[in-house]
C-alpha cells in the first residue's frame, strides 16, 4: 500500500503544451474601451494570474497547498463500481474517482483552496465570486475559512430559493451570500430594471462579482473555464493514474460531466498528456445544448463582459437556462482547452436529458449506496452507455469516470425531477 | 553573439515627421531589425496603448506605401512590416508584391499560427514566393512540438511574445516560459510582449533568448516625452543587451 501522502501530486499539469494545436488566447474585444486583460490585475490574486499565462508542463504545488488538500482528505478515493458492473451484466470494468468526499461534497475545493491561499499570501483578507447549484460557493466559503478570509458569494437567485441547504453551509462557513441579480452592483440593478423577477444566470452572479470585487478593492476567485483552474483541478487525474497503476489497470475510456469543464479537464487531461486512454467522453446536458447548439467563437465568460473574450463553444454571453430544469450543467460556455480538444476529436461529446440522467442516477444509488450530484449524474448515464456496448461486442474495456460530487443538497433537484417524472 | 534589438513602431505614429525621426534614431541608436506596424482593423494581441496609437494614426493608402517606401530607404537593417493576415485575406498576393515593391524585407503576421493553424505553412510558402521573410510569431499557448516545428521554419528569428497582450505588465515568470522552449527553438529566439521592465529583460536574456523586442515603451515615450525621448531609450535597451 503506497501511503496517501504520496499518492497526492506534488506538482500540477498543464494541458496546453501537449494539445494537438494553439490555444487561441483570451483577449481584448474590437474597439473596446477598456482593456479586460489590464482589467485582470485588478481583480485576480496576482499568482493565480501569474499561473493562468505562465503556461509550463508541471508547476509545483506549494507545500501549505498540499497540507491543505490532506487536510480535506486527498487523494479522493478511486473506487470500483463492482455492483453496477453486475447490475449491467457487463463484461467492462468500472471504476469512479469519487470527488464527492472532500468536506464541501465536490472537486470544486481543488482550486478555491489554492486561489484562496495565494489571495491569502499576498495580504488579501476578503474573497468574493458567484455561485450557481452552490457547490462552487461552498468551497470558496470553506477555502477562505480555511486561510482567515471573509467571503462573500453571489448566488443564482433560482439557486438561492432553491438551494437554501447550500445557502446555510456558506453562511455557517461564514461567508455572506446574495441573491443575484442584487441591488448592490450597478450591473444587478440594471438587470432588475429590466425584469426584477429576474431568476438570474451563472453569467449575471459572474459580473456582479467582479463589479463587486473592482469596487471593493478586494479579490474575485474563479471556478472554472479559465486555464488556471484547470491546472488546479489536474489532481483529480493525476491522483487517478497513480491509483490505477497501483492497481495494474489501464483505462480504455475516461468520462466526465460538463459545466465550465474544471472537473472533466482536471480528470481527463493528466491521462491525454500521459497518452493514457483510447477515448475521452465530455457529457453536456440536453437542456442546455452547448455542444450540439453551441459556437466555437470568441465570446465573454460572463454576462456583462468585463472578463477579457476567450475562444469557446458558447451559447453566448446571455444565454438563460430553462427555469425548470434541475440537472445542473448550466453554464453558457466550455473551457478554451477542452473546446479546442472537441473541435479537433480527440474528445467526444454526448448530451443527455433530464429523464435519462435520473434514470442513471437512481440505478447509480440502487447499485453503489451513493447519491450523485445531477451533474454528475449525466457521467454516469454516458458510463451506462459504454458499459451496455461494451455488453454488446464483449469486450472487457475499463472505464473511468469522475464522480464530481455527492447530491445529499441536491435532493430537492431530485423531488421534482421525481414529480415531473410522474406526469 | 551580439543580442538582437527589434525595435516596434506604428507606421505614422505620432505624425510623419516624428515617426520618421524616430525611425532614424532607432537605427543609429542600435535596432538589428524594424518593426512596423500598419494599422490593421482589429488589433487582436495589442494592448491599449499599441490600440490607441493606430487610432492616432490617418494615413491614406497611398500615403501608407510612400512612407513605408520611405521607412525602407532609410533603414539599412532588415525592416518588416507587421499586419493581421485576416485584413488581407482575399488580396494576399497583391500586398505581398507592394511590400515587396517598396522594398520591406518580410512580414509577420500574428494572427497566422493562432487562426489559421491548418494552413500556415502556405501562407509561409506564399510570402516567401513574393522574395520576402516570413517571421513566425509563436506564444506560450502555442504546443511544444509545434513551437520546434515553427522554429525551423521561421525567417530571421522566431517570435515568442510571453503575455497575451502588449504592452499590459501581465505577472508572467519570463525566465520560466523561456526555459520551457529554448531546447525546441532551433533558430534565434526574440522576446517580446510587456518586456519594458529591464529586469524581466535580464531574465529573458539570462534564461536564453537571443533578443528583445520593444514597441509599446517607445509609444509610451513618444506620448509622454516626445520623439527624442524615446531615441533615447532606444540606447538605453541597447545597453541592456550590450551587458550580455
Amino acid at each position: 500500500m503506497v501511503d496517501r501522502e504520496e499518492i497526492l501530486p506534488k506538482y500540477w499539469y498543464n494541458v496546453i503544451p501537449d494539445l494537438p494545436k494553439p490555444l487561441p488566447p483570451p483577449r481584448d474585444p474590437p474597439e473596446a474601451e477598456f482593456s479586460r486583460i489590464d482589467l485582470l490585475r485588478k481583480i485576480m490574486p496576482k499568482e493565480v494570474l501569474r499561473q493562468q499565462f505562465t503556461v509550463e508542463r508541471f508547476i509545483k504545488i506549494p507545500e501549505d497547498v498540499r497540507n491543505a488538500y490532506l487536510n480535506i482528505g486527498r487523494p479522493t478515493p478511486l473506487l470500483r463500481a463492482k455492483r453496477l458492473e453486475e447490475m449491467l451484466g457487463t463484461p467492462a470494468k468500472i471504476y469512479f474517482k469519487f470527488e464527492g468526499a472532500t468536506p464541501t461534497g465536490s472537486h470544486k475545493i481543488n482550486t478555491a483552496l489554492p486561489q484562496a491561499y495565494f489571495a491569502k499570501e499576498e495580504g488579501i483578507n476578503h474573497v468574493v465570486t458567484e455561485t450557481g447549484a452552490g457547490q462552487w460557493g461552498t468551497a470558496v466559503a470553506l477555502s477562505a475559512r480555511m486561510f482567515d478570509m471573509n467571503a462573500t458569494v453571489f448566488m443564482v437567485r433560482v439557486s438561492y430559493e432553491q438551494k437554501p441547504q447550500r445557502r446555510t453551509i456558506m453562511q455557517l462557513y461564514g461567508a455572506d451570500v446574495y441573491a443575484s441579480p442584487t441591488n448592490l452592483t450597478e450591473f444587478g440593478r440594471k438587470i432588475l430594471a429590466e425584469n426584477k423577477d429576474h431568476p438570474g444566470s451563472l453569467g449575471i452572479a459572474m459580473s456582479e462579482a467582479i463589479e463587486f470585487a473592482l469596487k471593493n478593492e478586494i479579490k474575485y476567485l474563479v471556478g472554472s473555464v479559465l486555464d488556471v483552474a484547470i491546472l488546479h483541478q489536474s489532481v483529480i487525474g493525476l491522483e487517478a493514474i497513480r491509483q490505477l497503476d497501483e492497481l495494474g489497470e489501464e483505462p480504455d475510456v475516461l468520462i466526465g460531466c460538463v459545466g465550465g469543464g474544471s472537473n472533466f479537464g482536471g480528470f481527463t487531461f493528466p491521462f491525454y498528456g500521459a497518452k493514457k486512454g483510447k477515448k475521452f467522453i465530455a457529457v453536456g446536458s440536453y437542456e442546455i445544448p452547448k455542444f450540439s447548439k453551441g459556437d466555437y467563437v470568441y465570446d465573454f465568460p460572463d454576462t456583462a463582459g468585463l472578463l477579457p473574450q476567450v475562444k469557446m463553444i458558447t451559447l453566448g454571453k446571455d444565454y438563460v437556462p430553462p427555469p425548470i430544469y434541475a440537472g445542473g450543467l448550466r453554464y453558457h460556455g466550455a473551457a478554451p482547452s477542452l473546446s479546442l480538444l472537441i473541435k479537433e476529436k480527440v474528445v467526444e461529446w454526448r448530451e443527455y436529458s433530464e429523464p435519462e440522467i435520473f434514470e442513471a442516477a437512481k440505478l447509480f444509488m440502487r447499485a453503489q449506496g451513493i447519491i450523485p450530484a445531477p451533474e454528475s449524474a449525466h457521467a454516469i448515464k454516458a458510463v451506462i452507455d459504454e458499459a451496455l456496448e461494451a455488453k454488446k461486442t464483449n469486450e472487457k474495456r475499463v472505464i473511468v469516470f469522475n464522480l464530481s460530487g455527492h447530491g445529499l443538497l441536491d435532493l430537492p433537484n431530485y423531488e421534482s425531477m421525481m414529480k415531473r417524472s410522474l406526469k | 553573439m551580439r543580442k538582437m534589438l527589434v525595435s516596434y513602431m506604428t507606421l505614422g505614429y505620432p505624425n510623419v515627421e516624428g515617426y520618421l525621426e524616430f525611425i532614424d534614431g532607432a537605427i543609429s541608436q542600435g535596432s538589428d531589425v524594424l518593426e512596423v506596424g500598419m494599422k490593421p482593423k482589429f488589433a487582436k494581441y495589442d494592448g491599449p496603448v499599441i490600440r490607441k496609437s493606430y487610432k492616432a494614426v490617418n494615413l491614406s493608402e497611398g500615403d501608407t506605401w510612400e512612407l513605408l517606401k520611405e521607412t525602407r530607404k532609410r533603414s539599412n537593417v532588415p525592416t518588416i512590416v507587421l499586419t493581421y493576415l485576416e485584413d488581407w485575406l482575399g488580396k494576399l498576393d497583391e500586398f505581398l508584391s507592394r511590400l515587396r515593391e517598396v522594398g520591406v524585407d518580410g512580414v509577420l503576421f500574428p494572427d497566422l499560427i493562432i487562426d489559421f493553424t491548418d494552413e500556415y505553412d502556405k501562407y509561409v510558402k506564399v510570402i516567401r514566393d513574393h522574395g520576402l521573410k516570413a517571421v513566425i510569431f509563436t506564444s506560450p499557448s502555442v504546443p511544444d512540438a509545434m513551437i520546434h516545428d515553427l522554429s525551423k521554419n521561421s525567417d530571421l528569428f522566431l517570435y515568442y511574445g510571453v503575455r497575451p497582450t502588449t504592452g499590459v505588465p501581465i505577472p508572467v515568470s519570463v525566465d520560466s516560459l523561456i526555459t520551457r522552449v529554448r531546447t525546441l527553438v532551433e533558430n534565434k529566439l526574440v522576446v517580446g510582449f510587456g518586456l519594458s521592465d529591464v529586469e524581466d529583460m535580464k531574465k529573458a536574456l539570462r534564461a536564453g533568448a537571443d533578443g528583445i523586442a520593444i514597441g509599446t515603451a517607445y509609444i509610451e515615450e513618444v506620448e509622454k516625452r516626445g520623439v527624442k525621448s524615446a531615441i533615447s531609450l532606444v540606447k538605453y535597451f541597447r545597453g541592456v543587451l550590450d551587458e550580455f
